[in-house]
């Protein structure tokens, strides 16, 4: 790569702040002409139109990542008068910040070293002494792994140290640098074979131990960790794709009033803050993985034990009351006592038929305890299952794809409408399913909402798009009649896709400027 | 390498018989130089003194660059083994491992192991919290298992006394680390007497714990 283009990069790489250019709301298809012509400045990949809550990002590849490293390596080298090699591995060891590294390094650069498994053979972060190098002794050298034997000469050709001076010949160095790489994934951490010793192996000795294949994916893991280590980029977590998104604008503390989705170069939407392979707007992702949690564990099945069932008074053994009288045995304890009130037995008497207890104190307890339960379940499953009934309709949209086409080449045919003419109704699809993905989550986070007035607001917004998402879905799903009904349906559709994507607007604005003016409050 | 790997197995194995003051042996127990038995004495001073442990040894495939699989084959009480299984908790045998160290080196520092429980990052819980709440107890417990599994003698006094020979049998009760009375408390209101001492054991009602744990709570486990 030439300088000029080097700089060009650096010039993408380290602006973040460039404003939003109204050029770019065009169309989306602008960035793929421009990544056609140099891959290596991509066009900065902005929603069409910039909304405060919205975040800057850029999707890299692979090659991208591996110069921003190169980049990074060849700035701490001279900075710090080192090797490539050891400042490569200073900064993986410093998780690629320079800024700690360099205030470290300047302050103790032996110590430095030393942390990051780079000391000097005499420094003590290797346990065991180093040894005497039996280059200069005339016994053979047996490798202590292997336990074979190498003759002066063989010693210099066929055996390594490292700086710490823990020999071993070339075969045992490569049966291990393989195996970590391969069965462990292991790539920076690589440490020398010698008990106690943290001297790292660096890449040129594992280069030249290794096949190719192995090297090949050494760096591999080694860009993984690069990846994995910057709080700016993160995989996209799409199956098959391998592109990095960066994004400098959403770290992990903005994350409360921010939710940073991103559009990947494979067409799918992620969550940069936590990796969610999908939009979970509106909800930020603290949330989001609460519900997950609360979804997915059996955290329910225990609340519908409680709302369904009642302990033994004495024992504590579950009991679900299957029919008959109120007056309970419990099959392992015997203890009898009123399921009505919850008191023994023993003192209703004989007026079995008709509780006259119901004001006893622990029974009113028990009673309080097993109603609040009930309501906690109630209210639960209203926002699951209207959360779970959006996701499965935004499925079955997808389904409906298919059905569209086959109307749009109907309508083309039938009302002599052309190709473009007829493209309102895929966008009507993607416009609804794009709305019952948020409106999915606004279940969610009207779960955890604290109620007041700003949740009302909330719920009426979330009222109007749920209506005008289902009056769309239901012109959709109408059959095509002649040519009249088809202008006044298209009429109608592109009429109620046009609302539904105010009313999605005017949802997302209120709800995500909210978390910018701290207007939600949480109940978790 | 399989060559490497017999070749540095043996080498082990005939370094280890040599070698006469560190008192650990390995052997082989049938042709397979890759399935082995360890032994070794209980370090002194501990209530594992004058116990003989084995140690089950298998050399994986990948040895010496993966760990060597160890268990003890002799029952052992203490908080980083296993009581049921002999499975051992050390970081050598996992992360820590390296190609130099060897099954002799290894089976020293299961050794010191004995005399130095990690009870915070214990392989058996239910020891490690009698080990952390009643060391008294703990240690009397490790005895018995000492002299019942690893010909431990009786009384360390009499020195060449081995086995239980006319000597007081050691109850099932204190096996598990647990008093009679607390046993007998509860067999006396008609639960059958392993059921108690699995559940005692499990809640460790023992010394000064038991006045931390409620009887109902006890009941409710027993009744399970």
């Amino acid at each position: 790569m030439s300088s000029d283009g080097e700089e060009e990069f650096e010039f993408e790489f380290e602006d973040d702040d460039e404003g939003f250019d109204p050029e770019a709301d065009s169309a989306g298809e602008s960035i793929s002409d421009a990544e056609a012509f140099d891959i290596m400045s991509p066009t900065l990949e902005e929603p069409p139109e910039k909304k405060p809550y919205d975040v800057n990002y850029r999707v890299r590849t692979m090659q991208e990542i591996m110069d921003m490293q190169t980049k990074e390596v060849k700035k701490v080298q001279s900075l710090l008068e080192v090797p490539a090699d050891t400042a490569a591995t200073l900064l993986r060891y410093y998780a690629w910040n320079s800024e700690k590294l360099q205030e470290q390094f300047w302050n103790d650069p032996t110590a430095a070293l030393v942390s990051a498994g780079l000391s000097p053979p005499s420094s003590p972060s290797t346990s065991t002494q180093p040894l005497p190098s039996p280059l200069a002794s005339p016994r053979p050298f047996e490798c202590p792994i292997c336990c074979m034997d190498y003759t002066k000469e063989q010693t210099a050709t066929q055996t390594l140290a490292l700086g710490c001076g823990h020999r071993f010949c070339r075969g045992c160095w490569t049966e291990y640098v393989v195996g970590k790489i391969t069965t462990e994934g292991e790539s920076g951490r690589i440490q020398c074979m010698e008990s106690g010793c943290s001297r790292i192996v660096r890449a040129e000795p594992i280069d030249e131990l290794v096949t190719s294949d192995v090297s090949k994916k050494y760096h591999n893991l080694l860009n993984q960790a690069f990846v994995s280590d910057a709080p700016s980029l993160r995989w996209c977590p799409h199956p098959g794709c391998e592109h990095i998104i960066e994004c400098s604008q959403a770290p992990q503390k903005m994350l409360n009033q921010l939710v940073p989705t991103v559009t990947c170069r494979c067409g799918n939407d992620l969550c940069f803050g936590c990796g969610y392979p999908a939009s979970h707007r509106p909800v930020i992702c603290r949330i989001v993985k609460l519900w997950e949690k609360k979804c997915a564990d059996d955290s329910e099945t225990a609340n519908w034990l409680q709302a369904n069932t009642k302990e033994c008074t004495k024992c504590q053994s579950t009991i679900e009351k299957n029919g008959g009288c109120n007056h309970m045995t419990c099959k392992k304890c015997k203890w009898e006592f009123c399921w009505v009130c919850m008191g023994p037995w023993s003192e209703h008497g004989t007026a079995w038929y008709q509780c006259n207890r119901f004001d006893e104190k622990s029974g009113s307890d028990n009673r309080d305890h097993q109603a609040k339960s009930r309501q906690s379940l109630e209210r639960y499953l209203h926002y699951f299952n209207r959360w779970a009934n959006h996701e499965h309709s935004a499925k079955l949209d997808a389904d409906f794809y298919k059905s569209t086409q086959k109307k749009m080449e109907q309508m083309q045919s039938s009302a002599n409408m052309s190709w473009i003419e007829v493209q309102f109704a895929k966008q009507a699809v993607d416009t609804v399913i794009a709305a019952r993905i948020t409106l999915k989550w606004s279940y969610c986070m009207a779960f955890y909402l604290k109620r007041n007035n700003m949740t009302e607001l909330f719920e009426d917004n979330q009222r109007d798009l749920e209506r005008a998402v289902e009056t769309l879905g239901y012109s959709l799903e109408q059959n095509i009649g002649d040519v009249g009904a088809i202008a006044k349906l298209r009429q109608e559709v592109t009429n109620q896709s046009a609302y539904v994507q105010k009313r999605h607007d005017i949802l997302m604005d209120d709800t995500l400027r909210g978390y910018l003016e701290h207007r939600w409050e949480f109940t978790v | 390498m399989s060559d490497a790997r017999l070749r540095r197995v043996q080498k082990e194995i005939r370094d280890c018989a040599k070698d006469k003051t560190s008192q650990i042996s390995i052997e082989m127990i049938d042709e397979n130089p890759f399935h082995l038995v360890g032994a070794f004495p209980g370090p002194p001073d501990t209530p594992y003194e004058g116990g003989y442990y084995e140690v089950d040894i298998n050399i994986p495939e990948t040895y010496p660059f993966q760990p060597v699989k160890m268990k003890f084959i002799t029952k052992v009480y203490h908080p980083n083994v296993s009581s049921a299984s002999g499975a051992i908790c050390l970081d050598i045998l996992k992360d820590a491992w390296s190609p130099v160290l060897t099954l002799k080196s290894t089976l020293i520092s299961l050794q010191s192991l004995l005399n130095e429980p990690v009870p915070e990052d214990p392989q058996d819980a239910e020891v490690a919290k009698h080990y952390n709440s009643d060391r008294a107890g703990f240690i009397s417990t490790a005895k018995h298992w000492a002299q019942a599994y690893a010909q431990a003698p009786v009384h360390k006094q009499q020195g060449g006394v081995t086995g239980g020979g006319g000597t007081k049998k050691v109850t099932d009760a204190e096996m598990a680390g647990l008093s009679e009375a607390s046993v007998s408390q509860f067999v006396d209101m008609g639960f059958e007497r392993p059921k108690v001492i699995s559940v005692l054991k499990r809640m460790n009602y023992r010394g000064n714990n038991i006045s931390n744990i409620n009887e109902n709570t006890v009941l409710e486990e027993l009744f399970k």
